[in-house]
């Protein structure tokens, strides 16, 4: 049987299958009608009757039955009904499963909530979440003046909230995720950043992307990871994009150089966001949060998370995303802890005979992603002599 | 976290699937269910044959609200006896409307589950009490031996 115990998981699953096959007005579509209006119908008649006491009340029992570390606020004299989730016990299913099968599961909240309260002359006045389980809502019927609350509880104000990316809804509409950017949808945020490019450079940090080969590629568009923004150890210049790995090996030696990098020559901040990973806070080492990949990574069919399995390093990552966008590229770097001069990196610090593929990686994985990403290109690949005999 | 209303959503994105959609893509999600999301568990049944699968359901259904089931083995066919099925028994007690095809997403999401670990599932009743068996696929009914 389909149980609840497990139901986050299957309801993400679920999103990304709706969206996969019918798009993303369906998945819109399923939120509203099958959840809003049929299975959280009680919702409804709740806030029908009652208004935001009727809300209250019912988000209160629900709490209790998931186990929510939340809190709801309701001053019916502000006209305001606000929650502060501290660790929300859906989204951590997820988390603590590995699971990440759709773009954002997230915004299923919204999907529904937003539906529903404006089916009882209600609406969202402000929601903000950061995707790993911190979330804030504001809420009030649409009939009188609302003013907002400033509690001690907001989970702004709480140190986990510095973690992941947020998303934000003013009156039920969602706002750009960037503010160079116009675009609520992440997936769009990369697309448009980088629209001004026809190639991209993909650097590695192995030896192989300091040759010959490497240094005759076009340079004036390239991607590295964090290690190399940090060390230049394979490329001096400013990249157009940094992916920030899921475990980067100093932060604060990049907000160092990003924030002394005059602003438009800032590269943009990416990260991965896998989900049973921890969560990196970046805010509290004064970085911008990084833009997901994931989610562009997903639609266009070229990643599915699998849980407890192993994923991409973040090199294999940068090369993915670069193919997605649908530029020239040329990849070199990626020698898979294997290059024939003995070192794993540039310099000679570390030898590959000493190399062991940690758990969460694997040769195999790396191949996999690389030779899929290269079958689904839409644009020439030129990949590295190196790599390209690995691949065979 | 096995919060009991969740059974509604599941509930309520049958029916959506199947009025929107029609009832093969309700199918069709079922058994692609089975197949993707519960991946680990059928490869873990594959490996483990009957004596996994059985206490596998059994770790199950007590995590799932109010529910009453008997697991046994006989042979190396494993039998569910679902005396209250906790998804029927917490709508029903919700007095919410049950899509008539409710009990099917068992037969083509643990179909499925069962099929990729090299089983044939079977289930006899229903809307709120069942017997469901897991039975191993001879080489000679797979048609290969």
């Amino acid at each position: 049987m389909l149980g609840c115990q497990d139901f986050c998981g299957h309801y993400d699953w679920t999103f990304h299958y709706i969206r996969r096959r019918f798009g993303h007005d369906a998945v819109l579509k399923l939120w509203e009608e099958a959840i809003a209006n049929d299975s959280q119908s009680h919702y409804i008649k709740a806030g029908g009757e009652r208004g935001l006491r009727g809300l209250y009340n019912t988000w209160v029992k629900t709490g209790e039955e998931e186990r929510c570390d939340w809190t709801f606020t309701l001053d019916e004299q502000k006209n305001i009904l606000r929650m502060d989730m501290r660790k929300c016990p859906s989204k951590g299913f997820l988390l603590d499963n590995d699971r990440n099968a759709d773009e954002d599961y997230c915004d299923h909240c919204i999907g529904w909530i937003g539906p529903a309260l404006e089916s009882v002359g209600g609406e969202v006045v402000s929601h903000e979440h950061n995707h790993c389980g911190q979330c804030w809502w504001e809420m009030r019927m649409k009939d009188a003046p609302h003013e907002p609350l400033d509690l001690d509880i907001d989970i702004r104000k709480d140190p986990r909230w510095g973690r992941g990316y947020v998303e934000s809804w003013r009156s039920n509409a969602k706002l750009p995720l960037l503010e160079k950017s116009g675009s609520a949808d992440p997936c769009q945020v990369l697309i448009d950043w980088f629209a001004r490019f026809d190639h991209l450079a993909v650097l590695g940090r192995g030896p192989s992307a300091t040759d010959s080969w490497a240094v005759r590629q076009r340079r004036d568009a390239v991607l590295v990871t964090d290690p190399t923004y940090t060390t230049h150890d394979v490329f001096a210049g400013e990249p157009v994009g940094v992916l920030i790995g899921d475990r980067p090996i100093s932060l604060e030696r990049v907000a160092e150089r990003f924030n002394a990098t005059e602003p438009d020559r800032r590269p943009l901040l990416m990260h991965m966001y896998l989900p049973g990973n921890p969560m990196i806070d970046f805010v509290s080492v004064g970085l911008p949060r990084p833009v997901p990949i994931l989610p562009l990574l997903i639609r266009a069919g070229l990643y599915s998370h699998r849980p407890g399995k192993p994923y991409p390093t973040t090199g294999t990552f940068l090369l993915m995303l670069a193919v997605v966008l649908q530029k020239d590229v040329a990849v070199a770097g990626i020698d898979f802890y294997r290059h024939p001069s003995g070192s794993l990196y540039n310099d000679q610090s570390a030898p590959t005979q000493d190399f062991c593929w940690p758990d969460w990686h694997a040769l195999d994985c790396d191949r996999f992603h690389i030779r899929s990403a290269l079958d689904k290109a839409t644009a020439p690949v030129a990949v590295h002599p190196f790599l390209a005999e690995m691949l065979d | 976290m096995s919060a009991p209303d969740f059974y509604f959503a599941i509930n309520a994105i049958a029916r959506h699937i199947h009025d929107e959609y029609g009832k093969d893509v309700l199918v069709d999600y079922w058994q692609k269910l089975g197949l993707e999301y519960y991946r680990e568990r059928s490869a873990r049944w594959a490996e483990g044959g009957a004596s996994v699968l059985a206490e596998d359901w059994r770790a199950y259904f007590l995590n799932e609200p109010n529910a009453r089931v008997e697991v046994r083995v006989e042979a190396e066919t494993v039998v569910l006896n679902i005396s209250v099925c906790p998804a029927i028994k917490h709508m029903r007690d919700c007095n919410r409307e049950i899509v008539d095809c409710f009990c099917e997403h068992c037969d083509h999401t643990c179909g499925a589950m069962a099929s990729a670990a090299g089983y044939r599932f079977e289930r006899f009743g229903g809307m709120g009490s069942c017997e469901q068996r897991f039975v191993p696929v001879t080489h000679e009914a797979k048609g290969v031996g």
